[in-house]
């Protein structure tokens, strides 16, 4: 019976083996890709700006002027990099496009997902707190071609005729806000339709954070007199504050990575810094995808090498913003460490 | 135990999910790279299918204008009279299948525009053969103004520069005398993306205006003067819904699109040819421009803009294949020149009923004798 025993462990324990080393194998492979992916990546933008960091300098954070030069004329050297004549890339208008862009929809959508989460996590119960979470996400599932259409369709036509003279009016004495209201294409299209696709990503995840508060915490505080107010204020969101600022973050990599919305619904500037809330736009991921096709009949590869440093910087753009959330939310001396997960 | 057996299968399966992929991957990127090494005989041994001395694949990608060609009409027709030629197009843009053929990743790359006396250094033994004529019209939202407004070269150069900035500019009312203008500000439109539509519409600016040809000139993409009331916009789409949803704007549309940018509620513009003459882009005016075309090289390489003759339209151009001279086998050589010919025949691939519901227009008898010659120095 031992023997008999013995034998029937032994073939479990191979079999287990090759299962085992199969999980390994498999697990190893999968966990190392995302790292070697992103280096991978990251070591071909590199590479391929190298060119034009000798060409441009550090004049391609600096200058507004993007051109191809003649593709169907002569090349120049210059810096000991072949060109065609008359180029230069200067990406300053991109850089700048992404940055307000981005920072117009956190405007827009920081205080909309949140209030948003409030009533999800605390005010409606049941069915109806079932639906409008569906509804949030459904929100974040809509592709953002569908969401570019709507914009060039409904969005532009309408901040042409009717929101931007209004705002103008209103607020037409602050400088940014005065000025030619143009076509509707510009600053203020582009923030609307990326803080629409951005409020699902904060809500969804303020939501979850707000449900993390416990429950005696808040009753306490509307037990000493508090208003719902109150409680959201002085103990919901001090408490999730970590959570938040990480939410927001992410929400922030989206807007500034974006690019078929805003292609669709920015006015594509080119040469020339926005003067006003209105004005035309470009970002730096829109403009990658627009240009690559020309760029790719420069016979000098140069056109390619400078959409590829435009790609580095968005790069380390958007992974300075994933460290600062970091440094803002890190532990603080005195302060205990709270049990916000996320 | 169960579990155990579980686990075993799980990774098995992943093991052989990831063998599966990787081997289609291997074996796509065969097919469409190197389609030409297919041997006669080969695929059909292997498929089991009977008599053909063999089947082989040519791929195509590059020009969206090209595409709609391709993908209903000349693959669908061509496969009838060649069922062991295999055919696949893709709608990339143009500087992609330029790229992808001078590289050799496909048979065919479609351009709207010819390839650049650099690239042709670079990548020489490149032909570049016309296959048929397309053509352009500037397009324009004036509400309540009926016909066709005036316009040349010199004052389109000057809107897109940002130089006549409204309507009522006298440069326009120069043109158009007795027509009633509002004095809006003009809202040019121009392409975002790379686009064959943008090189022919500066090249018209580049004929009209010296100053635009010397600071801007000519390409699928220029670095547009920064003017905060103009619009980019993506792909005809784009700038048809960008045209027809923003009043006192103005744009260039490929001809394909005339009749869905019309149903918008767009007008669209007469042209100042060569001979002074303010034409409409017509199938006759068109044709009388594609006539008037002399001294093609015999590369083919050549631009069409401004030709000669009365009623000639200013705005045409050869809509071209690109092609590698030397082919890695005789059987993609002897099939790529097939296909060609077949498709640059007036009575075959160029005929009305292929080009028509694409608004393009067949090659011209001489221009066909020299894309005819350009085809027969395919080499295996």
């Amino acid at each position: 019976m031992e023997v008999v025993g013995a034998q029937y462990m032994r073939n479990v324990s191979r079999t287990a083996k090759v299962a085992d080393y199969v999980f390994r194998v498999v697990a190893g492979f999968c966990a190392s890709s995302p790292a070697i992916f992103l280096l991978l990546i990251a070591g071909i933008v590199v590479y391929q700006s190298i060119p034009v960091m000798h060409f441009m300098g550090w004049s391609f954070l600096t200058h507004t002027r993007w051109d191809l030069g003649n593709l169907y004329g002569a090349m120049v050297k210059k810096n000991g990099v072949t060109a065609p004549v008359g180029a230069s890339y200067g990406g300053l208008v991109f850089i700048v496009g992404t940055l307000l862009s981005s920072a117009i929809a956190l405007v827009i959508a920081v205080p909309i997902a949140i209030l948003t989460a409030v009533i999800l996590a605390y005010r409606v119960r049941g069915a109806i707190a079932w639906i409008l979470s569906i509804l949030v996400e459904l929100l974040a599932g809509i592709p953002s071609v569908v969401i570019g259409l709507w914009g060039i369709l409904v969005l532009v036509p309408w901040i042409s005729a009717h929101l931007a003279p209004f705002l103008r009016h209103v607020l037409g004495c602050i400088p940014f806000f005065g000025g030619q209201v143009g076509s509707g294409y510009g600053l203020l299209a582009s923030g609307i339709v990326l803080a629409m696709m951005i409020v699902p990503i904060i809500t969804a995840t303020a939501r979850d954070l707000l449900l993390q508060v416990p429950l005696l915490a808040r009753e306490g505080g509307l037990g000493v007199g508090m208003t719902t107010w109150e409680v959201v204020r002085y103990i919901s969101l001090p408490y999730v504050r970590d959570g938040l600022v990480g939410a927001i973050a992410l929400g922030w990599g989206r807007a500034m990575g974006e690019t078929m919305a805003v292609l669709m619904v920015s006015g594509n500037a080119m040469n020339i810094l926005p003067s006003n809330l209105y004005s035309p736009i470009s970002t730096m991921a829109a403009f990658i995808a627009d240009q690559l096709d020309s760029a790719q009949t420069d016979a000098s590869g140069m056109a390619v090498h400078a959409l590829s440093e435009l790609a580095l910087v968005l790069l380390v753009i958007t992974l300075a913003t994933n460290l600062l959330a970091r440094w803002l939310v890190r532990p603080r001396h005195g302060r205990r460490k709270e049990g916000v997960a996320k | 135990m169960i579990l155990h057996h579980t686990k075993w299968f799980a990774g098995a399966a992943v093991l052989t999910a990831l063998l599966a992929v990787s081997g289609c991957g291997t074996g796509n990127s065969t097919n469409n790279a190197t389609n030409a090494s297919a041997q006669p005989g080969q695929n059909a041994t292997a498929s089991g299918a009977a008599k053909t001395a063999g089947s082989i694949s040519l791929t195509e990608t590059g020009s969206s204008l090209l595409y709609p060609l391709f993908n209903t009409e000349w693959i669908p027709a061509y496969h009838k009279v060649q069922p062991n030629v295999q055919m696949t197009a893709a709608s990339t843009g143009s500087g992609t299948g330029i790229s992808d053929a001078t590289a050799g990743t496909v048979d065919i790359g479609a351009s709207d525009a010819y390839m650049a006396d650099a690239q042709m250094a670079q990548t020489p033994g490149m032909l570049n053969i016309p296959v048929a004529i397309s053509a352009q019209q500037v397009m324009y939202n004036l509400p309540g103004l009926k016909g066709h407004l005036h316009l040349n070269g010199a004052v389109l150069a000057q809107i897109y520069e940002g130089k006549v900035t409204y309507w009522d500019d006298k440069a326009i009312r120069a043109l158009n005398p007795g027509i009633s203008l509002p004095h809006q500000l003009i809202k040019p439109v121009y392409r975002s993306d790379g686009s064959g539509d943008t090189f022919l519409f500066t090249q018209y600016l580049s004929h009209g205006s010296a100053s635009w040809s010397q600071q801007y000139g000519y390409g699928t993409s220029i670095s547009w003067p920064g003017l905060s009331s103009a619009i980019g916009a993506k792909g005809n789409d784009g700038v048809v819904a960008a045209l027809s949803k923003t009043k006192y704007a103005i744009g260039y549309v490929g001809i394909s699109w005339l009749d869905k940018a019309v149903q918008a509620g767009l007008h669209y513009a007469a042209l100042q040819n060569r001979a002074g003459q303010f034409v409409l882009p017509t199938t006759q005016n068109i044709q009388a421009a594609a006539a008037a075309v002399k001294q093609v090289p015999s590369d083919e390489r050549v631009s069409l803009i401004d030709e000669p003759g009365a009623s000639s339209y200013p705005i045409i151009n050869f809509e071209y294949l690109i092609v590698k001279k030397t082919q890695p086998s005789t059987t993609t050589a002897h099939a790529l020149q097939a296909f060609l010919k077949w498709a640059i025949d007036p009575g075959k691939g160029n005929a009305a009923s292929y080009l028509t519901p694409v608004h393009f227009l067949p090659l011209p008898a001489d221009i066909y004798t020299k894309s005819q010659a350009q085809i027969a120095q395919i080499t295996g």
